[in-house]
């Protein structure tokens, strides 16, 4: 840190207003939609490995070891696919890292379903594909929610490293004030992904609220 | 009707879990399977819903080889409770209530107006409806559980142990709740359960069972307890089957004496009738008030000919201190006493009559 350069420079953070909050959308969408496309697969993917349990093994191996991969690493492999700079070579990893927490979390809580509910619907004239959709689906959504809270604010903090490559919101003022030792927007980046992470957070407990209402004051 | 031919169940690893079982299930009565955990009858129950395929033999409903039925298709035409109530917690009781009428295709309107009755038909208030199945109690789910195996009118009812998992109380009421149900519905029920208590009480049929879903015996539950075909059988009951055979006995033979002097409708104050040392009192309305000796005050152990058993009568009678059981009528009005050895004359009669005789058909051995 340089001798007289203070800690946060209000000003610069006055006249950078649109400027940040164009980099937190930036964020928002490369660190999100990547999660909401893994949720797309792992529902799907989920309930295929609960209807046929040899899937899941050889599958869950894959994203994990996807998941081990150092994300700096993935992002320079990719960058000849997909080019330096572009949105996708941080989202198409993003996807990978995402799915690799929401699988799991998907098939876990399609098993959790207790063994008399599951017998129930059987008994009642479920078949094994339409049980899975109208009870097991519905009934592990509060599993589901639970993965997306982890998988969403681990991509938004992943997403910022993706500034290294070009793109990566609000990872870029990470750079910018390392190159220039100016702190503020170093600062400034720290408090608005943690902020973004924390309103997605909240976003997601109110839609777990909603979307599982009969949790709602019942202990458990 | 349900009939098993020769019904067997061998798991892939050799072990049999049924042998091979005859049985024929009567419509419109209750059949209860009875055994210790491992003799195979909830595997026997579940052949007929297909949720157990029989290795050899079938099973027939109403003279239809089940097997040759869709599964999911036969599955909406049969009632199913089990032990844990299995409700769905994502839905409301009422959407689990109206589960089978949906999957048959009903609209939403029309599957909730079904369901809203059922649950008033097994005795749930109103606004149980709009709550989820954990803001229930056991006893209250199970009733819920009762009431969407009936959804869809289902002639057969098929029941797994399902009072098992409450409380004694809590399970008391619910085998009174499915004996007032089935008199008004006369379902063909199948019910299994390792509780012999239960087994006598509900069942129209018993259906006792040693391992390999072998039948040791097959008897109205009367003749269970009175006349068990064999020393496993008879361990099986327990102690006391003369006793509790007498559950199963209606009091209406118990003869009964008159009150002396009557009590006369015009009279305002209460009245004492006289018994050995003991006098019997009376409110106006001719209700039993206490037995009286000297200081002394009792409460009147009473009986309904009409409705109670042998055994209660004769609890009446053991607990009376004066010794004499009082018969009251449907509003508690005293309508004549019997003394312990009238109770008693009475037991003799209904055990030696042969009423309860078993028949050469309903007892498959014979080595009594």
């Amino acid at each position: 840190m340089l001798d007289g350069e203070p800690l946060v420079r209000w000003h610069w953070l006055g006249d950078h207003l649109g400027y940040l909050a164009d980099l937190t959308a930036d964020h928002a969408v490369i660190a999100l939609v990547p999660v909401l496309l893994a949720l797309l697969l792992a529902v799907p993917l989920g309930l295929a490995c609960a209807r046929f349990p040899r899937l899941y093994q050889p599958l869950a191996a894959v994203f994990n070891v996807v998941y081990a991969l150092p994300s700096l690493a993935v992002f320079v492999v990719l960058i000849p696919y997909t080019g330096l700079a572009t949105r996708q070579t941080v989202m198409v990893p993003l996807t990978c890292y995402a799915l690799a927490v929401l699988l799991p979390t998907a098939v876990d809580g399609l098993r959790a379903v207790p063994e008399p509910v599951r017998q129930a619907a059987t008994a009642m004239g479920y078949g094994p594909w339409r049980r899975l959709a109208a009870v097991e689906l519905p009934a592990s959504v509060p599993y589901l929610i639970g993965g997306l809270r982890v998988a969403a604010v681990s991509s938004i903090s992943l997403a910022a490293v993706g500034a290294l490559v070009g793109r990566g919101g609000l990872g870029y003022l990470f750079v910018d004030g390392f190159q220039r030792t100016f702190p503020t927007p170093i600062l400034a980046g720290i408090a608005l992904v943690a902020l973004l992470a924390l309103a997605t957070d909240l976003l997601l407990v109110a839609a777990r609220r909603v979307l599982a209402p009969w949790e709602r004051g019942v202990a458990r | 009707m349900i009939r098993f031919e020769g019904a067997a169940k061998r798991h892939p690893d050799g072990t049999v879990a049924v042998r091979g079982l005859d049985l024929e299930v009567p419509a419109g009565r209750t059949t209860v399977l009875v055994g210790p955990s491992g003799c195979g009858k909830t595997t026997i129950l579940r052949m007929v819903n297909r949720m157990v395929e029989p290795t050899a033999g079938r099973v027939l409903l109403d003279g239809t080889d089940v097997a040759a039925l869709p599964a999911a298709g036969l599955r909406r035409g049969i009632g199913y409770v089990i032990q844990q109530a299995g409700l769905f917690p994502h839905r409301r009781v009422i959407d689990n209530v109206a589960t089978v009428p949906r999957l048959l295709g009903w609209d939403r309107r029309r599957a909730r107006a079904r369901a809203a009755e059922l649950l008033e038909l097994v005795g749930l208030p109103p606004e149980t409806a709009r709550r989820y199945p954990a803001q229930l109690s056991g006893g209250q789910q199970q009733r819920v559980g009762v009431a969407r195996a009936l959804a869809a009118d289902p002639p057969v009812l098929l029941m797994d142990e399902p009072f098992s998992a409450v409380d004694p109380l809590v399970r008391a009421g619910l085998q009174e709740e499915l004996l007032r149900l089935q008199g008004e519905l006369g379902k063909t029920v199948l019910f299994v359960t390792h509780d012999i208590e239960e087994a006598v009480r509900l069942g129209d049929r018993v259906v006792v069972l040693r391992e390999h879903g072998e039948i040791a015996q097959l008897a109205d539950p009367h003749t269970l307890l009175t006349a068990p075909a064999d020393a496993g059988v008879a361990a099986f009951l327990g102690r006391d089957r003369g006793l509790r055979g007498l559950g199963l006995r209606p009091a209406d033979s118990v003869p009964l004496t008159g009150l002396d002097p009557a009590p006369t409708p015009d009279l305002d104050l209460g009245r004492r009738i006289p018994y050995g040392g003991w006098e019997l009192a009376l409110d106006p309305s001719g209700r039993p008030e206490h037995w009286t000796r000297g200081a002394e005050r009792h409460p009147v152990p009473v009986f309904v000919p009409s409705r109670d058993s042998l055994r209660a009568a004769l609890d009446a009678a053991l607990l009376a201190p004066s010794g004499h059981a009082v018969a009251v009528d449907a509003e508690g009005r005293a309508v004549g006493t019997a003394s312990r050895a009238a109770v008693v004359e009475a037991l003799a009669a209904a055990n030696g009559t042969g009423t309860g005789a078993p028949t050469p058909e309903q007892v498959p051995h014979a080595g009594r």
